[in-house]
């Protein structure tokens, strides 16, 4: 692996010789990297390679799943998210955005001030019910979504376009206060149009946040990452600035990927 | 279906045609099918709301339903507290016979029976006992009957009893009403005319007799049209029809009930005989119209008048009175409330336990052998006649655990019989949330619990529901399980131990103990109109909380 150009500020993440199986079968294989903090650092691949289910250790969204077996070392801010961690306070820090847009069932305004709810935000005073009510509508500007949602925060969040839900789920996870921003292909279920929107808000969320994106759109890697890793059968093939990767790639198999060879 | 039609015209092949024709036959007959089973429970429906809510009962009758009006100036009255606007003749008889020693085979009123006859040895006297043992015999009082001596007396005292009655002069009546006194006395008209015939004409010939009559024939009777009596399927007789003599008040009751019978035809045996006891019983094939006093006391033969009596089944009284004579009479509100008291008390413990039994096999039970067995116990459950349940509910809730017959045992059968529906619908609702809204729900920090509380149960919350109507629809039609285990007291519960009816026990007991077929129908009319708006509201609900989620 190269060891160039990894850029920027303190790591939020380190990651060394992780190796995670389902079952019988390997996912991921050694793979080791440092995540930037107020970084965007997008993971491609074709599908199947484990970007996804990386970016899925790094909350401990595989514990949901049976028979996952997990090696190796992840570190967040340098403890040991396998470690003596409070899972509920990880993923508190870490907000993950899903590949298709998964706002609950029920208002707009509901589904933002849901992480806050549950986290014992109170809301018996007037006081406090102003807090929530700021809060949330904070996030939803935050996610460049309020202008469009703000006639309309108490009626159901499902009667939104997909565009907006996922602007929405991007609101709820914002509302949580978190650290970092974990999406997985978050525009892969929508229009162009949207896509954009929310590539332009990437890059205003880069400033609070440290982002870590997979995509399966290599232009969109290129467009708002500054760092990128490719992974290939389970295997972190090549980590380097975005620009390096593109232009100057040291991988005879990172080379054939970017130039449409496969996948 | 045209469209293939036309192609098939089109293209013209004979297979092409074959194949259509077959094709046509198929969807022919699938729809004909699904015609059928709209018209066989538009049927079902249409009858039993039709049946509930109107009554029409075949009635056989001795008395005819004419002379209501009191020619001789004799009145029935009785108090107000009796149901009772006209009576027939027979049954007046029995309640100054001793026949009746209560009201409660009369009119279903629960009092005693009071006969009251006035006794003033004179002519008042003598007009009742013509009146009910018939004209020139002697009165034949029954020990229950209270004589007075004066008719003010017995105003009075049918005043102050509810269960008194009294034959009384009309024009006392009216003009102790004129002064204001005796209010709650009211009159009640008397039906007595009755078509009275000679033995001869019931004799049995070839095992036919005469049959009975319905309105038309008496109209036809009575208007002299028949002339045989092969002709109402008697014997080979003529038929002599005997006019009452005129300005009796025999004559004046005939002419009020609308038939005109003239002179007698001329006859070989000669002589204009009128309607008396003894010349119908002398003349052969005589009929004439009589008092049924007259005919009663002279033991001559009377025909009997067929008809259909019609009314409202199910009516407003119904519903908001008690029931009473093990729901011979009244309404049936109690049993409706009862009926909710369990239904309320059915899925207060129902619905949490199958909801958490639900939430525990899909989110946390390991899914293995020990689940399967589980889903296959319930499923098993579920298809188990309810009467066995109603046994172990008598076995463990009544008996073991002395809860007796009540609200309790019986709902807590009710809870064992539709948990299974719950559990599973609740089931298949859970495991259709999407797993992104739980992935959703728990990246954001929330726990499992949380989720489950407040992301999972709530957008399952239409399919549960569904369950829990299923479950209630199963429980308001249980009858079975109930009997042995609620009881069957058709008073208002007053706690959890109190044995209780519900409509569907209710239906069942009125059919099978006898008592009123008309009364099971119009209960069963409620409880489809309660279980339909149950059914209704519950679905409005659920769209409502569909279109808002």
């Amino acid at each position: 692996m190269a060891d160039t150009g990894i850029p920027l500020g303190p790591a939020k993440f380190e990651v060394e010789g992780l190796d995670l199986w389902y079952g019988q079968t390997q996912a991921l294989k050694k793979v080791s990297l440092k995540v930037a903090a107020n970084s965007i650092t997008a993971l491609i691949g074709p599908s199947g390679c484990g970007k996804s289910t990386f970016l899925r250790v790094l909350d401990r969204m595989n514990d949901l799943i049976d028979n996952v077996r997990i090696e190796g070392l992840v570190k967040y801010e340098g403890d040991d998210i396998f470690g003596d961690v409070d899972v509920i306070e990880l993923r508190k820090k870490i907000g993950m955005v899903f590949q298709k847009p998964n706002p609950f069932p029920m208002s707009v305004f509901d589904n933002v001030a849901y992480g806050p709810r549950v986290h014992g935000l109170h809301t018996r005073s007037a006081a406090e019910r102003r807090a929530l009510v700021e809060l949330v509508e904070r996030s939803l500007v935050n996610a460049a979504l309020f202008d469009e949602v703000k006639d309309r925060l108490h009626k159901s969040a499902l009667g939104l376009s997909g565009g907006q839900q996922q602007r929405l789920c991007i609101a709820r996870v914002l509302a949580v206060e978190p650290d970092v921003l974990l999406m997985d292909e978050p525009t892969s279920a929508l229009d162009p149009i949207s896509t954009a929107k929310i590539e332009t808000l990437l890059d205003e969320l880069k400033v609070r946040y440290t982002i870590v994106i997979v995509t399966h759109n290599m232009q969109q890697a290129g467009r708002v990452s500054d760092t990128t890793g490719f992974f290939l059968h389970g295997e972190l093939v090549e980590f380097a600035s975005t620009k390096e990767i593109f232009f100057n790639p040291k991988d005879e198999r990172t080379e054939n990927y970017i130039s449409g060879r496969f996948g | 279906m045209r469209d293939s039609r036309d192609i098939g015209a089109r293209v013209g092949g004979a297979a092409h045609r074959a194949r259509l024709r077959s094709q046509n036959l198929a969807f022919g007959t699938i729809r004909a099918f699904s015609y059928l089973t709209i018209v066989i429970l538009a049927l079902i429906l249409g009858f039993i709301l039709v049946r509930g809510f109107r009554y029409s009962n075949a009635t056989r009758s001795t008395v005819l339903p004419y002379a209501e009006a009191a020619p001789d100036g004799l009145c029935l009255v009785v108090n107000r507290e009796a149901n009772l606007d006209s009576i027939e003749f027979p049954m007046l008889y029995g309640m100054f016979t001793d026949e009746y020693i209560n009201w409660s085979k009369i009119t279903a009123d629960d009092f005693d029976l009071l006969p009251v006859a006035v006794d003033d040895h004179g002519s008042v006297a003598g007009a009742t006992a013509a009146f009910l043992f018939g004209a020139g015999q002697e009165a034949q009082w029954g020990r229950l009957v209270k004589k007075v001596g004066d008719v003010a007396t017995a105003l009075a005292t049918v005043d102050s009893t509810p269960g008194a009655a009294a034959i009384v002069p009309s024009a006392a009546l009216a003009s102790a009403r004129a002064s204001g006194m005796y209010k709650r006395v009211k009159s009640a008209s008397v039906r007595r005319l009755s078509l009275a015939v000679n033995d001869d004409v019931m004799a049995i010939v070839d095992n036919k007799s005469v049959e009975d009559l319905d309105d038309r024939a008496i109209a036809r009777l009575a208007s002299g049209e028949i002339a045989n009596w092969k002709e109402l399927g008697g014997p080979d007789l003529a038929l002599r029809l005997l006019p009452p003599a005129s300005g009796s008040s025999l004559a004046a009751a005939v002419a009020s009930a609308g038939f005109r019978v003239g002179a007698p035809r001329p006859s070989s045996q000669g002589g204009a005989a009128l309607a008396q006891a003894d010349t119908v019983s002398s003349t052969s094939g005589a009929v004439a119209f009589l008092f049924a006093a007259d005919a009663i006391s002279a033991q001559i033969q009377t025909l009997t008048r067929s008809g259909t009596s019609t009314g409202w089944n199910l009516t407003f009284a119904y519903l908001v009175e008690p029931p009473r004579l093990s729901g011979r009479v009244g309404g049936i509100s109690t049993i409706i409330l009862n009926t909710f008291f369990m239904l309320v008390l059915t899925v207060l413990f129902a619905a949490p336990i199958g909801i958490a039994a639900a939430v525990y096999m899909v989110e946390y039970a390991r899914q293995g052998t020990l689940i399967r067995i589980l889903r296959l116990g319930t499923e098993t459950l579920a298809g188990i006649p309810s009467i066995i349940f109603g046994l172990f509910g008598y076995l463990f809730f009544v008996s073991i655990l002395h809860f007796g017959f009540g609200l309790l045992s019986g709902c807590l059968t009710l809870t064992l019989m539709i948990l299974p529906t719950i559990v599973r619908t609740s089931e298949e609702a859970l495991k259709s949330v999407s797993p992104a809204l739980r992935e959703g729900s728990l990246a954001l920090g929330a726990t499992k619990l949380q989720t489950i509380f407040r992301v999972v149960v709530p957008a399952a919350a239409p399919g549960i529901l569904t369950g829990l109507i299923l479950g209630v629809g199963r429980a308001v039609g249980e009858t079975a399980a109930l009997l042995f285990t609620m009881g069957s007291d058709y008073k208002l519960a007053n706690g959890l131990f109190s044995s209780a009816r519900a409509l569907s026990s209710h239906i069942y007991l009125l059919f099978a103990e006898g008592i009123s077929f008309d009364r099971a129908f119009s209960t069963a009319t409620v409880l489809i109109i309660i279980v339909l708006a149950f059914n209704f509201g519950a679905r409005r609900l659920i769209g409502r909380m569909e279109s808002r989620s």
